[in-house]
């Protein structure tokens, strides 16, 4: 009794059964997903990062963001991602078509960072956030990255005017001032970039909420 | 050949007396000096990434509560050492440790020694230069940035020719087999060399060569990523738990037939599964939908396989004290119906609401990963090895620091996380607790689990230095010892059961 | 319709079909008769059913 055809066929065919099912079929369906535009504002969603947001994102990858910060809000009554403010209207997959690659994350050491752009726009919070956490959320256990900026000495001119306002415990030696570096010029773009709330007909914002 | 002509054939090369018992295992003795040289290549290999991605974690652990630790070094960042780690264990040690037992439980069930083995050693270097090369490019930040596949598109291809090879030189193998009959271990093993390479490229196909659009990448991710477990790990875990523990207390499994039924339903359920790890996601409810049925059918080949291999041990129980193999393979099999019991559980819309997004799912994936896969592998490389170098393990005591360090670690590691990550999920759906509340309160289990840590990499030293042992005897001229297991095991089972 | 729609329905409906049809080539041929032998493929005469192996720890040591 020798049954290695039989075998090979059925190992064959079971993976196929889910690659058409889980792999072909998606791609059927949202491969050719295009951007929304809106019949009575001609507004069109989702609009395409601009460059140096685009930039950014390749260092929110390599530095794996995403390991900590989902971009996903889960529907409204499914967790408390609406209930938190961090989305106004749960995620759809027209929200990601122009991400390469996909950063929905699996884990939420830290927030969810779909909508920060909208929640927090101020640049030099992003900067010392960044710089340190402790600095602007006490207790966190996000890493600081100080390899995004450079200590430098103040020059003759006086302090950078992109030097962070830095304090107490987290201020550098005296005469030497804080600034961010290119990259990290680049991955605050990208942060502040972040918005998922166009109004869509297969996710509507609310519209008291919307205002 | 019958064992007859194999001493004949020994004895016409070898000088001296081979009487009695050094000849009894002359035809397995073939086969496994067959398998010597790629097989030690992969564990040894194996056991240097394994010896890294120990490293790699501690660090990410102790980051993960002290935030400020080693925090200026860009390429030690946590967001870069956790994926280093799971790239090192992964793909270092877990694959690496698979394919040499692999290899040899091929030969041994097909009864023929290996054929052109410098083709699998050649396979073996090709592999760790592919991931010598994907780890430095995530180091550098060059990661992909998707999970499970994060080394750079210019380490894979290397990676996928060893996969290729070692694939062929396994169908060779079994093209060429003297028993015509095929174990179960045989079909697991099979349908994981020729799954693999099939997840492998439609993996970068369809996310690095040619990215597919926004969410399909997900879908494609998710299908690879928990494929790697199912369809790859889980098949060569389970075709040497199938092996070890009839071959070890010396009794066929209870029951063939259930293998059957465990294999099949495995084959046509586990692939289907990827999908729940993106409940709540912005997928079509159709496609979670699909997978979480398929999680929950899952429950057939699990218990069909727990229930055989429990049925198996039955009145053998006894022998876990006596070999370190069955130790470790138990402790294996246990955990597979664990993690897979928790797995069904996770994929189920009401409990992954509070468990998805927190270390629950990181506990979940180590039950999986470790406490099953790498114990099994732990178990079948201390049967592997002596046969293969024909020298015996030199400490017993190392034996048992290297079992106990790993088993309490592992333990407290899936305990302790399991069930903070809840209480983490509980918090994080209640908007009226504050976000950082909810870090605050997992640190202290964070610090568990880096001392659950320290345990696991003591019992890793242990082996290590057990193996390197070994090695050096293997250099050294042949002692018999007091007690062999290379010569027969009626002098340890006196009942003969 | 568009190419990847064509494989679809073609793999749904040939790959059940194909599954049948060589399991019942397979049960024809005999394939399917007594495997239940195949369980003891790990033991042979070097190391027999009811040959305990790899027991090397405890009070064996002597």
């Amino acid at each position: 009794m020798s049954y290695g055809p039989l075998l090979f066929l059925g190992i064959l065919f079971t993976l196929a059964s889910s690659w058409v099912g889980l792999v072909l079929m998606p791609q059927r369906q949202l491969g050719a997903l295009g951007q929304h535009t809106d019949t009575n504002t001609a507004a069109v969603y989702p609009q395409a990062r601009a460059g140096e947001a685009q930039q950014g994102a390749e260092h929110y990858r390599a530095l794996g963001c995403v390991y900590c910060h989902t971009q996903q809000v889960r529907p409204e009554g499914y967790g408390a991602d609406i209930a938190r403010g961090w989305g106004r209207r749960r995620t759809v997959s027209r929200d990601y078509i122009h991400d390469k690659p996909v950063m929905l994350g699996t884990m939420r050491t830290g927030p969810d960072l779909t909508n920060i752009g909208e929640r927090q726009s101020d640049y030099s919070w992003h900067y010392k956030h960044l710089y340190n956490p402790q600095i602007t959320s006490a207790g966190s256990v996000m890493p600081p990255y100080p390899f995004l900026f450079e200590t430098r000495p103040i020059g003759p001119m006086g302090p950078s005017t992109n030097a962070l306002a830095l304090e107490g415990a987290f201020a550098p030696a005296p005469g030497q001032e804080v600034v961010p570096t290119l990259r990290a010029r680049q991955l605050v773009e990208y942060l502040r970039s972040l918005k998922s709330s166009g109004d869509l007909p297969e996710a509507p914002v609310k519209k008291e909420e919307a205002q | 050949m019958s064992s007859t002509t194999a001493s004949k054939t020994l004895q016409a090369i070898l000088p001296g007396d081979f009487s009695n018992e050094d000849f009894r295992r002359a035809k397995l003795a073939e086969i496994d000096a067959s398998c010597r040289t790629p097989v030690l290549f992969f564990f040894v290999s194996g056991l240097l990434w394994l010896l890294a991605g120990t490293l790699f974690a501690l660090v990410a652990s102790i980051k993960l509560h002290t935030p400020g630790f080693l925090a200026g070094w860009e390429s030690l960042t946590f967001g870069i050492v956790r994926t280093v780690h799971l790239n090192t264990v992964v793909y270092g040690f877990c694959s690496q440790a698979a394919v040499g037992v692999a290899i040899w439980l091929m030969c041994r069930l097909c009864r023929v020694p290996l054929v052109a083995p410098g083709i699998v050693t050649v396979a073996n270097l090709f592999y760790n230069v592919g991931v010598t090369v994907g780890i430095g490019g995530i180091l550098a930040g060059d990661s992909t940035g998707i999970e499970w596949l994060e080394m750079p598109r210019y380490a894979t291809p290397i990676l996928f020719v060893s996969y290729a090879l070692i694939a062929v030189w396994t169908i060779i193998t079994f093209r060429l087999r003297a028993e015509r009959h095929l174990y179960v271990s045989q079909w697991y093993l099979l349908a994981a060399v020729l799954w693999f390479p099939w997840l492998y490229g439609t993996a970068q196909v369809m996310l690095i060569v040619e990215p597919v659009r926004g969410v399909v990448q997900a879908a494609v991710n998710w299908w690879f990523a928990h494929n790697v477990l199912g369809l790859w790990f889980t098949p060569i875990g389970l075709a040497a738990i199938y092996y070890f523990i009839p071959k070890v207390i010396g009794r066929p499994i209870h029951s063939y037939y259930l293998s059957v039924l465990g294999f099949w339903s495995l084959a046509l359920f586990y692939n289907w599964n990827g999908m729940h790890h993106l409940v709540g996601g912005p997928l079509p409810a159709w496609m979670i939908t699909v997978s979480i049925v398929a999680s929950v059918m899952m429950l057939i080949p699990v218990l069909t396989v727990a229930i055989n291999h429990h049925s198996t041990m039955i009145g053998h129980f006894g022998k876990l004290r006596h070999s370190p193999t069955l130790r470790f393979i138990v402790f294996g099999a246990v955990s597979y119906t664990l993690a897979s019991l928790q797995g069904v559980l996770s994929a189920l819309r009401s409990f992954s609401e509070i468990a998805h997004f927190t270390h629950h799912t990181v506990a979940h994936a180590h039950l999986g990963m470790y406490a099953f896969f790498a114990m099994v592998m732990f178990g079948s490389m201390y049967y592997i090895l002596p046969r293969i170098t024909g020298r015996e393990w030199p400490s017993n005591a190392l034996i048992s620091v290297h079992f106990w360090g790993v088993a309490i670690g592992i333990v407290l590691y899936v305990v302790v996380l399991s069930a903070a990550g809840l209480q983490q999920g509980r918090m994080m759906n209640d908007p009226t607790v504050k976000f950082l509340d909810v870090v605050k309160f997992t640190i202290p289990y964070l610090q568990i689990r880096t001392v659950s840590g320290l345990l696991m990499a003591l019992g890793h030293a242990a082996f290590v230095v057990n193996f390197g042992w070994l090695l050096v005897r293997m250099f050294a001229p042949y002692r018999k010892p007091v007690v062999s297991i290379l010569a027969g095991a009626e002098i340890a089972s006196p009942s003969g059961k | 319709m568009p190419v990847i729609t064509l494989i679809l329905l073609g793999s749904i409906l040939l790959l059940p079909a194909a599954a049948l049809l060589s399991l019942r080539w397979a049960s024809r041929s005999g394939q399917l008769g007594r495997f239940d032998r195949a369980a003891l493929l790990p033991f042979d005469e070097e190391e027999p059913v009811g040959r305990a192996t790899d027991q090397i720890l405890g009070d064996n040591r002597r």
